[in-house]
C-alpha cells in the first residue's frame, strides 16, 4: 500500500516522472539507429580516407582471397568470404578485416576485429549491395600495414543497402 | 523468432585445431529507407555489434552496419584449445541483446 504520508500530488508527480523515464531512451544504447549515428553517405574513397587516414594500402592478392559471386541475383543477400594467410601469433596477426562495397551509399559493411585466439584470419557473412561494382576487403595487420583485394560483383536486383 | 541465435559447430573438432563456427541471428536488420531520394531519419533497428567469446574471453568483435543482410550470418574461426562454452552475443540499435551458446568438445 501507499504510505499515507505521501500526498496525492506527490504520488501523481512521481508517476508522471516514471512515465517520462520509460518513454525517454534510458541510455544511448537504445537509440543508435538514427542517421546521425550511422556512417555518413559518401563515396568509397572518402570512407577509405576516414578509416585509414591516407596510410598506404598495398595490393594483397598474394596472401588474401575474397570470395564473392560473379553475379548476385539478390543484392540484399550476397555471400562473401575473406581469408588472409597469417600465422595469427601475437607477434604477427591480422587485427581487423574491413568489408567495403564501392557502390553502397555507406560503403563500410563491417569491421571484424580478430585476435590470435582465432587461429585463422577468416570471416564470411552475407552483405547487401546497392549496385553492380567492386566489393573490397582490407586487412589491417598488427603492425598497421594494410592489404586490399577487390572483386567485381554484378547485382541483378539491388539490395538498396544503406 | 526475433533474436534467435543459431550456432553451428563442425562435427569432430580435434583439440588444438582451428574450427569455424557459423552463427545466424534471426533479425530484420533494417535498411535505411528513402523517400524521393532522401534518407528518412528514424531509429532503425539493426545489429551494430557482435561479440564472440570462447572460454570466457572475447576472441572476436564485429562492428556491423545496415548493409549486412537480413538475418545476419557470420562464420568466425577459433582455435579449440579446451572444452568449454563458445558464446556469441548480438547487440542491436534498440538496446536489445541476443545471445547463443554452444559447448565445444574437442577430442
Amino acid at each position: 500500500m501507499v504510505d499515507p504520508r505521501v500526498t496525492r500530488r506527490e504520488l501523481l508527480a512521481a508517476a508522471a516522472a516514471a512515465g517520462m523515464a520509460c518513454a525517454w531512451p534510458r541510455n544511448e544504447s537504445e537509440a543508435q539507429g538514427f542517421l546521425a549515428n550511422l556512417a555518413p553517405e559518401e563515396p568509397v574513397e572518402a570512407t577509405m580516407k576516414r578509416l585509414f587516414a591516407g596510410r598506404p594500402v598495398r595490393e594483397g592478392s598474394a596472401v588474401m582471397t575474397l570470395e564473392a559471386p560473379l553475379i548476385a541475383e539478390d543484392g540484399g543477400n550476397v555471400p562473401v568470404a575473406i581469408e588472409i594467410k597469417s600465422p595469427m601469433t601475437p607477434q604477427s596477426h591480422v587485427k581487423a578485416i574491413y568489408i567495403l562495397s564501392d557502390k553502397n551509399p555507406r560503403p563500410l559493411n563491417a569491421k571484424v576485429n580478430l585476435t590470435p585466439a582465432c587461429g585463422q584470419a577468416y570471416v564470411a557473412t552475407n552483405i547487401r549491395l546497392a549496385d553492380t561494382g567492386d566489393v573490397r576487403a582490407v586487412a589491417e595487420m598488427q603492425d598497421g600495414a594494410l592489404l586490399m583485394v577487390k572483386r567485381s560483383v554484378r547485382v541483378v536486383v539491388a539490395g538498396c543497402a544503406a | 523468432m526475433l533474436g534467435q541465435v543459431r550456432i553451428k559447430l563442425p562435427a569432430g573438432i580435434a583439440r588444438g585445431s582451428v574450427a569455424r563456427v557459423r552463427v545466424v541471428c534471426i533479425h530484420p536488420n533494417e535498411r535505411v529507407e528513402r523517400q524521393s531520394g532522401k534518407s528518412v531519419d528514424k531509429n532503425y533497428r539493426f545489429i551494430n555489434r557482435v561479440v564472440v567469446s570462447y572460454l570466457g574471453r572475447d576472441i572476436a568483435e564485429l562492428d556491423t552496419a545496415t548493409s549486412i543482410g537480413e538475418n545476419p550470418a557470420f562464420t568466425i574461426p577459433f582455435r579449440a584449445t579446451e572444452p568449454g562454452p563458445l558464446k556469441i552475443t548480438f547487440f542491436d540499435t534498440h538496446g536489445s541483446r541476443f545471445e547463443g551458446t554452444a559447448e565445444v568438445r574437442p577430442s
